[in-house]
């Protein structure tokens, strides 16, 4: 069941990139473990969805962390404590060290902005953005391209059935697959700047290039509250990692 | 007296905010350079944490200011084309996954942007695509100033005759490879430690093994990876648009007034070949891609 949503879109998202700027200025593995235990794993687990954003995760992370611990764990020249010697490849200490480091910065990091973007509800972003008065075209652009990845890629995998039904094959040699990339992309593109051609007309005749207000039909979910909430979270991260930076 | 039932007539397209622009431009190049030239010494051992805060916030909050200075001037036609060119970059690079392939062709939609609308909505497509894709994959967000320039120059070299012939298109996606290559090995240093796919890794870590610091190893395979990427996308690009009929291409002004097509998009009148059966049979037989 997805939780009940309380705050706006935009605070999450600050507080989401707030807590990654706080992991990288205090750089420090425990409070970047913390934040993942303490903070992370609670929100996935509360989210509503947390199998879905918990595969999320280990599809996006998970390939990042294997082969950061590959190359930093076997080729790591600047290492000195060598453990083992695996022909041209040595595991040294230093190397195993920096991968973890790296790795728990890379997990911290997904996972706080993931986890947000998840539990995000895309139009309830979009018009919190235009509530807050933001360039109504990088709106458009934002909202319209998140609406269009899915119709992209269905129809992509449609054009390629169909290819395929034509005789299209894909071979082993570079070759082969560029020329089915090709015969992929190419209806996909025509298609598609077809229904933008037409998308141009229909915004210019209900006026998208004047520059009157915009009337947003989701209500507002900010408050004088959060605004300020905002303003005073941004300050303290601020003003501590400052702080932090001249005193470490 | 305007009915109150019309919006009221304002400036189609405004002018461009230079100083936005301005300092967008010089943040990233201001980034770079700390990055590069000042080389935080402790990369070498550990992890830095300067090093990582200003990679994220120069090249992002840079490309925020782009895309800011940008999106003003964009005639409806080539903002309307740039959510497709997003979801071409994020859908292609899946289907590009799914035949197997080894490189990302996750800038097709950039450079087809580039080239149909031109350099300055090239760029804030490659910025707002990475920006989008961070609510899917949140590596991709450090990565959109370097997204940003490909777009830029992609257009610029469309401007200047690029994708008149064939075979120039790829000697172009080989220098704006290269230089998108140098220009991303940073952020993967700094931010992740240069992980990246197995593929990717490998490289490096070959050069890893002939004594390479990582920054030094990480741009090296930029340059490799990130070349032959851009020379296949290019390629691409070029085969897609001179198969795009006329009239799709005509209705963007940069095309239409750069010939960025050569003859295939010269402004002509409409004459003995109107919008009739849409082939992609060339005008004339110069350049001709050969199918």
């Amino acid at each position: 069941m997805p939780r009940r949503r309380t705050l706006d879109p935009l605070t999450e998202l600050l507080a989401a990139v707030l807590l990654v700027v706080l992991v990288l200025v205090v750089n420090r593995w425990e409070f970047s473990l913390g934040v993942l235990a303490l903070v992370v794993l609670p929100a996935v687990l509360l989210s509503g969805k947390p199998r879905q954003i918990g595969v999320a995760l280990a599809v996006v992370a998970g390939p990042l962390l294997i082969s950061s611990l590959l190359l930093h764990g076997l080729f790591f020249p600047e290492g000195v404590s060598v453990l083992a010697t695996l022909g041209p490849a040595r595991v040294t200490w230093e190397g195993l060290t920096f991968a973890t480091m790296m790795g728990l910065r890379m997990a911290v990091f997904t996972g706080v902005l993931l986890t947000a973007a998840m539990t995000l509800d895309i139009p309830q972003l979009l018009a919190a953005m235009t509530h807050r008065g933001w360039d109504r075209k990088l709106v458009f652009v934002i909202g319209s391209a998140l609406g269009l990845i899915p119709h992209v890629a269905l129809r992509a995998g449609q054009i390629t059935r169909a290819q395929q039904s034509r005789g299209l094959v894909v071979g082993r040699s570079p070759l082969s697959r560029l020329r089915a990339l090709l015969a992929v992309t190419t209806p996909l593109v025509i298609g598609l700047l077809t229904d933008a051609s037409e998308r141009t007309s229909m915004l210019e005749a209900r006026g998208f290039s004047s520059s009157g207000a915009r009337t947003s039909y989701l209500t507002d979910t900010d408050t004088t509250g959060q605004r300020a909430t905002r303003w005073v979270m941004t300050g303290v991260v601020l003003v501590f990692s400052v702080v932090w930076l001249v005193v470490t | 007296m305007s009915s109150p039932l019309t919006l009221a007539p304002g400036p189609a397209t405004q002018r461009p905010r230079r100083v936005l622009l301005a300092l967008g431009g010089t943040l990233i190049l201001a980034t770079y350079l700390f990055l590069v030239v000042l080389q935080p010494a402790e990369i070498a051992g550990g992890v830095g944490s300067t090093a990582s805060l200003v990679s994220l916030f120069g090249f992002l909050g840079g490309g925020a200011l782009l895309v800011a200075g940008i999106l003003p001037t964009l005639s409806t036609s080539s903002l309307v084309v740039m959510p497709l060119g997003i979801a071409l970059n994020i859908a292609i690079g899946q289907i590009a996954g799914s035949l197997g392939m080894q490189i990302y062709l996750d800038a097709i939609g950039t450079v087809l942007v580039a080239v149909l609308a031109g350099p300055a909505a090239g760029a804030a497509t490659g910025a707002l695509s990475n920006a989008v894709w961070g609510l899917f994959n949140p590596f991709a967000l450090p990565f959109a100033a370097g997204a940003a320039l490909i777009g830029l120059l992609a257009g610029l070299a469309a401007k200047y005759g690029a994708f008149r012939r064939v075979y120039l298109a790829p000697v172009a996606g080989l220098v704006i490879g290269a230089i998108g290559g140098i220009v991303a090995a940073p952020v993967a240093v700094f931010m992740f430690g240069a992980a990246g796919t197995v593929g990717t890794n490998a490289i490096i870590a070959a050069f890893r093994s002939m004594g390479d610091v990582l920054l030094v190893a990480a741009t090296k395979q930029g340059l490799l990876s990130d070349s032959l990427d851009k020379i296949v996308v290019f390629v691409l690009v070029a085969l897609i648009v001179y198969a795009l009929p006329q009239r799709a291409v005509r209705q963007f002004p940069f095309a239409r007034n750069h010939r960025v097509l050569g003859a295939r998009s010269a402004a002509v009148a409409p004459g003995p070949t109107p919008s009739g059966p849409v082939t992609a049979t060339p005008p004339r037989g110069d350049a001709a891609p050969d199918a």
